[in-house]
Order: structure tokens, then sequence, then C-alpha cells
């Protein structure tokens, strides 16, 4: 009987689960670090006051879309299965810091900067604006998955999850919807208002 | 009262003016009259106006001509060709 040829994808969800205790490690390791260094901000919170911290490691659909999705045109190309690596992607295991009001973001960041100050800073960024701090690097706990930590506002953040789970991850028909200008430009007017409802909430609880 | 459109709408509109469609899986706009893809990665640095020539432009083609930042391999086209249908 002659042999099924594998697709891109079987491949690579054979490499998924070939590294996934690799990432379940980098992602254990990375959320004590983080949790670890932001302790004592953690526990000098004014009253009204949130940070926290959210852990996860990718799964194995959402790594695979996420290769594919960087393709132009969104498909492999099957003739040349062995360019693609889920090892190439930044985020198979990350941790989230969110902080409500955004004003401690910069004292977290500047934290977790020192830690990882060999990570690489690849921010999210929309028409100059500045939506989360994001770093990529290796930890000790892995060699070939990389490890990924953002720090956010936590109503950004909030409005990302809502947005992926409720919105694109149910129907697979939808999940480039994200791209379209349209959208991008209702995106961005969301992240608009929840910064602008942040800063004042900020500024009236500065005269507190 | 005229409303200035902001950057992306105004890549949308233009788009939409032109008969184009968005196929949410392969990231592209499509026009199965003019028989022209665009990726979404090839129009976010194109300025409006070059994105209008593009579009105007006669091809002739009777096969589908892809405007991506690099030729797309022969399994790329045959899968986005099968999205759009």
């Amino acid at each position: 009987m002659g042999e099924v040829a594998r697709t891109v994808e079987d491949r690579l969800r054979q490499e998924y689960f070939t590294l996934l205790p690799e990432s379940r490690r980098v992602a254990d390791r990375l959320e004590a670090e983080v949790r670890y260094h932001i302790r004592l901000i953690s526990a000098g919170l004014r009253r009204h006051e949130r940070v926290a911290v959210k852990c996860r490691v990718k799964s194995c659909e959402s790594a695979l879309e996420k290769l594919r999705a960087q393709q132009e045109g969104a498909a492999f190309d099957e003739s040349r299965p062995e360019i693609y690596t889920l090892t190439g992607l930044n985020d198979l295991a990350g941790v989230r810091v969110l902080s409500f009001p955004r004003g401690r973001l910069a004292d977290i960041d500047r934290k977790l900067r020192k830690v990882f100050h060999s990570w690489t800073a690849d921010p999210v960024e929309d028409d100059g604006d500045v939506l989360a701090l994001k770093y990529y690097g290796r930890c000790r706990t892995s060699d070939r998955v990389k490890g990924e930590y953002q720090v956010v506002s936590m109503l950004t953040g909030l409005f990302w999850e809502v947005e992926h789970s409720a919105i694109y991850k149910p129907d697979v028909e939808l999940r480039g919807i994200d791209q379209n200008f349209g959208m991008r430009e209702r995106t961005r007017d969301v992240a608009k208002a929840l910064r602008a409802f942040e800063e004042y909430f900020e500024g009236l609880a500065r005269q507190t | 009262m005229k409303i200035e459109l902001r950057p992306l709408d105004k890549k949308q509109h233009i788009l939409d003016e032109a008969g184009f469609a968005y196929n949410f899986d392969r990231r592209v706009y499509f026009n199965r009259k003019s028989k022209k893809i665009f990726s979404v990665a090839f129009l976010k640095d194109k300025r409006d106006e070059e994105i209008k020539h593009l579009i105007q432009v006669d091809t002739g083609d009777k096969e589908w001509k892809f405007y991506f930042t690099s030729e797309p391999p022969e399994s790329v086209r045959r899968a986005v060709e099968a999205s759009i249908g």
C-alpha cells in the first residue's frame, strides 16, 4: 500500500506535540519568574488598582493558524513543507500581565526589562500608538521554544480576549476578519476609547 | 458637511467602490470580474492612488492576477483560487 502524502499541517501537528512538554515548561517558568519579579508592585496596589498575570500555551490549531496567517494568501506552499516550523513562532508559550489603570504599566515593564534584558522588543502598535509592550526570547528551560510576555492595559487585554474567543475562534470562516481594513479601523476606535476611559479615570483617581 | 474618511476606511472604500470583496480565510481582496486578487500585506503600504491605479489597469487576463508582495507559489495560487471560487 502506498504511503499517503502528509500535508504541511500534518507535519506541524506532529512537531507541535513533540514540542508541547517544552512549551509547558517555558510557560510555567516564565509565569513563575514574572510573578516573582512583580510581587512588590502587586503587593503595593491601591484599592482600585489591579494587576493580573495570565499564562497559556498556544493550542495546536492556534499555532498552525498563526503560522498559516503569516503566509501571504494564508496558505502553505505544499511543495516546500520543510520550510515551515513552529519553533519560528515567538509565542508558543506566553504570559500576559494586565494592569488597571495603565499607570502601572511602566513600573511593571521597567521591572521585567531588567530581568529579561536580552529579549527582543516587539511592541503591538497601531497607527503609531503602542497598544501593548511585548518581548520574546528564550528561557533556560528550552533552546527550541521561545517565550513571550506582554504588558498591557487590562481593558485592552480583556477586549482582545473577548474579540478573539467570542468572535473569531468559534467560527473558522471568520478567522481572518480582523485584517479587513474597515474592521481594523473599528478595532482602532475601541482601543482609543478604552485608553481615553483609563486616562480620564486615572486623572480623577489621582485627585483623591 | 463632508466627513473625512480615516486611512483604513479610505482603503476599504476604494476597494468596495471597485467591487472588491474580502475573503476572510485567505486575507485577500478579490474581484471576479477583473480577475484581480490583492493580499492585505500587499495593500498595507500602498498609497491610495497606487491602489486606484492598479484597480483600473486592464490586464486583459482570463486567469487570476495576483498582487502579492512576492510571486505566490503554484500551490498557494491554487489554494487561494479554490477559496474564492
